[in-house]
C-alpha cells in the first residue's frame, strides 16, 4: 500500500514539474500559483519518501527494496537509516532534497518574480531529469511477487548513528548546489542587475555548511567505524566530495567580492556551474560502479550510462548557456600587489587547481586503464605530495587576507604580523627540536599556528571589540580562518606525529603506554538485539583511582554473516589513545594501539567552520 | 611600485604556482602510481623486487595459515596462478578463504610476496570492477557477485 502511495506521489510531483516547464511557454502563471504548483510537487515528493520510510519502519516486506535491505529485528533508527542505505532509497533520498530546496526558494522575498520563476524552472527542469532516472533505473517501490516474510539485512557496516545522518546532510550539501546552479543560469537569461549575486551567496554558503558537515562526519565515521586509525584515506569517494567543496570554497570566497563592487560574474556563473557539475559528476562515478569504493552500492551499467547522460545534459547546457549568454559588463577588477582583490584572485587559483589535481588522480586509472589496458591505483601519497603544496601559499595568505584593503595594497600593523611570524617559526623550530624534525610536521605547525596568531592579532587590531551580533558577523571570516588553522594543527600532529605500538597479550597481562600501566583485564561476548559482540576489555592507568575503562572488539551479524571490527577510544583533549583487538592464537591475542596527538582539533576546527558558516547565512 | 609592475608579478605569481603544481603532478604521478596485476600476469611478468604493486584475486582455499597472532601466510590465486602472501598486522574483517582480496605490497624474492596492506571489501558479494573482467575471461565468475 505505502508503496503505491509513494510511487503515485513520485509520478504526479514529476507530472506537475512537466507541467510547469511547459507552462512557461505555452500560457502565463499568475506567480502565487506557480509557487503554490513548485510547493506542491514538494510536498509530493517528500510523500513519496516518507512512505518509503513508513515501509522501513513496518518492516514491509512487499517493497522488493525493503526486502532486500531491511530486517525486522534492526534497531529503529536502523530501519529510518536504511531508506537512504541503498541506492534505490538514496537517489529519493537526492529528489527530495532538491524539491526542498525548490520549496523554500519559493519563499524568497525581495527578488524578481521573473527571475525566482526561472530559477524554479530550472530547478523543476531537474527534478524532471532524476526523476525520470529514479522512475526507471532505480524504481525503489518494486513490489515483490511473492510472499516474504523476512528481509535480507543492512550492512552492518552502516549501522551506526554517524552515518545514519551522513547521507542525508552530505547530499543536502551536493543537492544545495543545484540551486546555486539554477540561480546562476537564470541570472545569465535574465541579466537585470546584480540581485542575483546576493541569493547565490547566501545558498552556496548554506550548500558549503551542510557539505562541511556531511564530509566531517563522514570522515569521523570511518575513524571510529573502520578500525584503521586513520579518518582520510583519499578513497575516490572521498576525493568525489573534496572536489565540490573545495570549489563550493572558491565560489564563497568569490562571491564576497561582489561587495567590494567588482563582481567577476563571469566567474563566479562558472563557479556555480562547476560545484553542481562535480556533484553530479561524483554521483554518476559512485553509483556507475566505475570507481572501486566502500559507498558503490552496486554496478549496474545502465544507471550509470542514464546519470552520465545527466551529467552531460546538466554540464552540456549550463556550459552552453554560460558560453553563449554573457553577463552584464562589470568594472575591471582593482588588481594590485596585494590587494583583497588580488589575494582572492590568488586563493581561487589555487583552490581551482587543488580541485583538478584531486580530479586528475580520481580519474586517472580509468583514463591509463581505457587507453592502456593497464590498472594501476593511485594511492594517499599522491595527493599528500600534490594538493598538500599547491594549498600551502593559500594558508600563508588566508590569515592576513580578511584584513586586506579593497583599493591601496597597505597592510595596517604590518610590522606586527612580520614580528609575530618571525617569533613563531622560531617557537616551532624549537618544539620541533626537541621532538624528532619532521619537515611536513614544522611546515604544518608553523601554517597553523600562524592562521590562529595572525587572525587573532588582526581581530584585536582592527576591530573594536564588542559582544552583539554585528560584532560577530565582522569577525566572522577570522573566525573561520581561525578554526582552519586549528584544524590544520590537528590534522599535522595526528597524521605525522603518529605513533603505533602492538602488543600481544594474555587476559591478565599489563603493558605500558607512555608511562602508564594498562591492564589487559579479559575478552567478554555477549549477545545483542541483532548481533554478537566481542568485547576486550582494557584498563587504561591503574594505577590512578580513577581508571578508564576501554572496550575494543568486533561484532558479528548473523542476518548478513558479517564482521565489523569496533575500535576502543580514549578521547583525551590532547590525543586519542586508539585500541584495535587484532586475532588472537593460544589464548595471545594481537592488540594495535595507535597514539594520535589532537585529534581533536580537527573535529573542534571543523566545528568552528560550521559555525561561521551559520553565521554568515544569518540576516544582519 | 607602478599598477603595471604591480600587475606583472601577480601574473608572474600565477604562472609560477601553475607551473609548479603540474611539475608535482607530473613528478607524484611517477612515484606514487601502483600497477595492479592479477597472478596469472604476474606469472608472465619478470618480477622486480621490493617495487610497490597491488595484486587482485582470491584467497585460495585451505591457504590460509595463522604463524602468529599478528602474522599470517595465504595465498592468492586466480585459479590459474597463485602466489604465496605473508603479511603482519591485522586483516580486514571480509578477509576470508574463497573471498576477493587485494594486497599492496612487493616481492622479498622471487615467491613470496609481502603484503603491507590488505583490503576486502564491505560485501560479501562485492567484487572490485578492476578485476571483474579478468574474472569472467577465466571462467570463475560467480552470478552472486555485483
Amino acid at each position: 500500500m505505502s508503496s503505491l502511495v509513494g510511487f503515485f506521489s513520485l509520478v504526479f510531483a514529476i507530472g506537475i514539474n512537466f507541467y510547469l516547464f511547459l507552462s512557461r511557454y505555452i500560457f502565463k502563471f499568475q506567480k502565487q500559483k506557480f509557487n503554490l504548483f513548485i510547493r506542491l510537487s514538494s510536498l509530493l515528493t517528500l510523500l513519496s519518501f516518507f512512505s518509503l520510510m513508513y515501509a522501513y519502519v513496518v518492516s514491509d516486506f512487499s517493497n522488493y527494496n525493503v526486502f532486500q535491505n531491511s530486517h525486522s529485528n534492526k534497531p529503529l533508527i536502523y530501519k529510518i537509516s536504511g531508506t537512504w542505505g541503498n541506492h534505490e532509497g538514496s537517489m529519493l533520498l537526492w529528489l527530495s532534497i532538491l524539491s526542498i530546496f525548490s520549496f523554500f526558494f519559493s519563499f524568497t522575498k525581495n527578488i524578481d518574480a521573473g527571475f525566482q520563476r526561472l530559477t524554479l524552472i530550472i530547478q523543476s527542469l531537474l527534478h524532471i531529469l532524476f526523476g525520470l532516472f529514479i522512475i526507471f533505473t532505480s524504481n525503489p517501490f518494486l513490489v515483490n511477487s511473492i510472499l516474504i516474510n523476512e528481509g535480507l539485512g543492512l550492512n552492518p557496516i552502516l549501522q551506526d548513528p554517524g552515518l545514519a545522518v551522513h547521507p542525508p546532510i552530505l547530499y543536502a550539501g551536493y543537492v544545495g548546489y543545484s540551486i546555486v546552479f539554477s540561480i546562476a543560469i537564470a541570472g545569465l537569461f535574465q541579466n537585470t542587475d546584480d540581485e542575483w549575486l546576493y541569493v547565490a551567496k547566501k545558498w552556496s554558503m548554506i550548500s558549503w555548511t551542510f557539505l562541511t558537515g556531511g564530509i566531517a562526519l563522514g570522515s569521523y565515521w570511518a575513524y571510529y567505524e573502520l578500525g584503521w586509525g586513520g579518518w582520510w584515506f583519499w578513497d575516490p569517494v572521498e576525493n568525489i566530495s573534496l572536489m565540490p567543496w573545495i570549489a563550493g570554497l572558491a565560489l564563497v570566497h568569490s562571491l564576497m567580492m561582489v561587495r567590494g563592487e567588482q563582481a567577476i560574474k563571469k566567474w563566479i556563473v562558472f563557479l556555480s556551474i562547476l560545484c553542481f557539475s562535480l556533484s553530479v559528476f561524483g554521483t554518476f562515478l559512485v553509483r556507475s560502479g566505475i570507481l572501486t569504493s566502500v559507498h558503490s552500492f552496486a554496478a549496474d551499467a545502465s544507471r550509470g550510462i542514464f546519470i552520465l547522460l545527466i551529467f552531460f545534459i546538466v554540464t552540456g547546457f549550463g556550459f552552453l548557456v554560460f558560453l553563449l549568454k554573457e553577463p552584464n559588463k562589470s568594472n575591471p577588477l582593482n588588481l594590485l600587489f596585494i590587494n583583497k582583490v588580488s589575494a582572492l584572485v590568488i586563493n581561487n587559483i589555487l583552490m581551482i587547481i587543488a580541485t583538478l589535481t584531486i580530479l586528475l588522480g580520481t580519474i586517472y586509472p580509468i583514463i591509463i586503464e581505457v587507453l592502456y589496458n593497464k590498472r594501476i591505483s593511485v594511492g594517499g601519497p599522491y595527493f599528500n605530495a600534490t594538493v598538500i603544496p599547491i594549498m600551502i601559499p593559500g594558508f600563508l595568505l588566508m590569515s592576513i587576507a580578511p584584513i586586506l584593503s579593497w583599493q591601496t595594497n597597505k597592510i595596517n600593523n604590518s610590522k606586527k604580523y612580520v614580528l609575530a611570524f618571525i617569533i613563531l617559526s622560531v617557537l616551532v623550530l624549537i618544539q620541533s627540536y626537541f621532538l624528532d624534525f619532521n619537515t611536513w610536521g614544522f611546515v604544518g605547525l608553523l601554517l597553523g599556528f600562524w592562521i590562529i596568531l595572525a587572525s587573532i592579532i588582526a581581530i584585536f587590531s582592527s576591530y573594536k571589540i564588542k559582544i552583539n551580533i554585528k560584532f560577530f558577523k565582522i569577525i566572522n571570516p577570522h573566525v573561520a580562518h581561525i578554526g582552519v588553522g586549528i584544524a590544520i594543527v590537528g590534522i599535522t600532529c595526528s597524521s605525522v606525529f603518529q605513533n603505533e605500538l602492538d602488543f600481544n597479550l594474555s587476559e591478565g597481562d599489563k603493558f605500558n603506554i607512555n608511562g602508564k600501566t594498562v591492564l589487559f583485564e579479559k575478552i567478554e561476548t555477549t549477545n545483542q538485539t541483532n548481533f554478537q559482540s566481542l568485547r576486550g576489555k582494557f584498563l587504561f592507568d591503574i594505577e590512578k583511582n580513577q581508571s578508564k575503562e576501554i572496550e575494543a572488539g568486533k561484532n558479528y551479524y548473523p542476518v548478513s554473516k558479517m564482521i565489523t571490527s569496533e575500535a576502543g577510544i580514549l578521547h583525551q583533549w590532547n590525543k586519542d589513545i586508539y585500541f584495535i583487538l587484532g586475532d588472537q592464537k593460544d589464548n595471545e591475542w594481537f592488540v594495535k594501539v595507535l597514539i594520535n596527538p589532537f585529534v581533536s582539533f580537527i573535529w573542534l576546527g571543523v566545528i568552528i567552520m560550521i559555525y561561521s558558516g551559520l553565521i554568515a547565512v544569518t540576516r544582519r | 611600485m607602478s599598477l603595471r609592475f604591480q600587475r606583472l608579478l601577480l601574473i608572474l605569481l600565477t604562472l609560477v604556482i601553475i607551473l609548479s603544481a603540474v611539475l608535482l603532478i607530473l613528478y607524484n604521478t611517477r612515484e606514487n602510481v601502483s600497477y595492479f596485476y592479477t597472478p596469472s600476469e604476474i606469472d608472465k611478468l619478470d618480477i622486480v623486487i621490493n617495487e610497490t604493486i597491488r595484486i587482485g584475486g582470491f584467497v585460495e582455499n585451505d591457504s590460509f595459515n595463522k604463524i602468529s597472532s599478528n602474522s599470517f601466510k595465504f595465498k592468492i590465486t586466480d585459479e590459474k596462478a597463485s602466489i604465496l602472501v605473508t603479511f603482519n598486522g591485522i586483516l580486514p574483517d571480509l578477509f576470508r578463504e574463497g573471498q576477493g582480496a587485494v594486497i599492496e605490497g612487493a616481492f622479498v624474492n622471487k615467491d613470496i610476496f609481502n603484503a603491507t596492506n590488505v583490503f576486502a571489501k564491505h560485501d560479501e558479494n562485492y567484487m572490485p570492477a578492476s578485476i571483474k573482467e579478468d574474472l569472467k575471461n577465466t571462467g570463475y565468475w560467480n552470478k552472486k557477485y555485483k
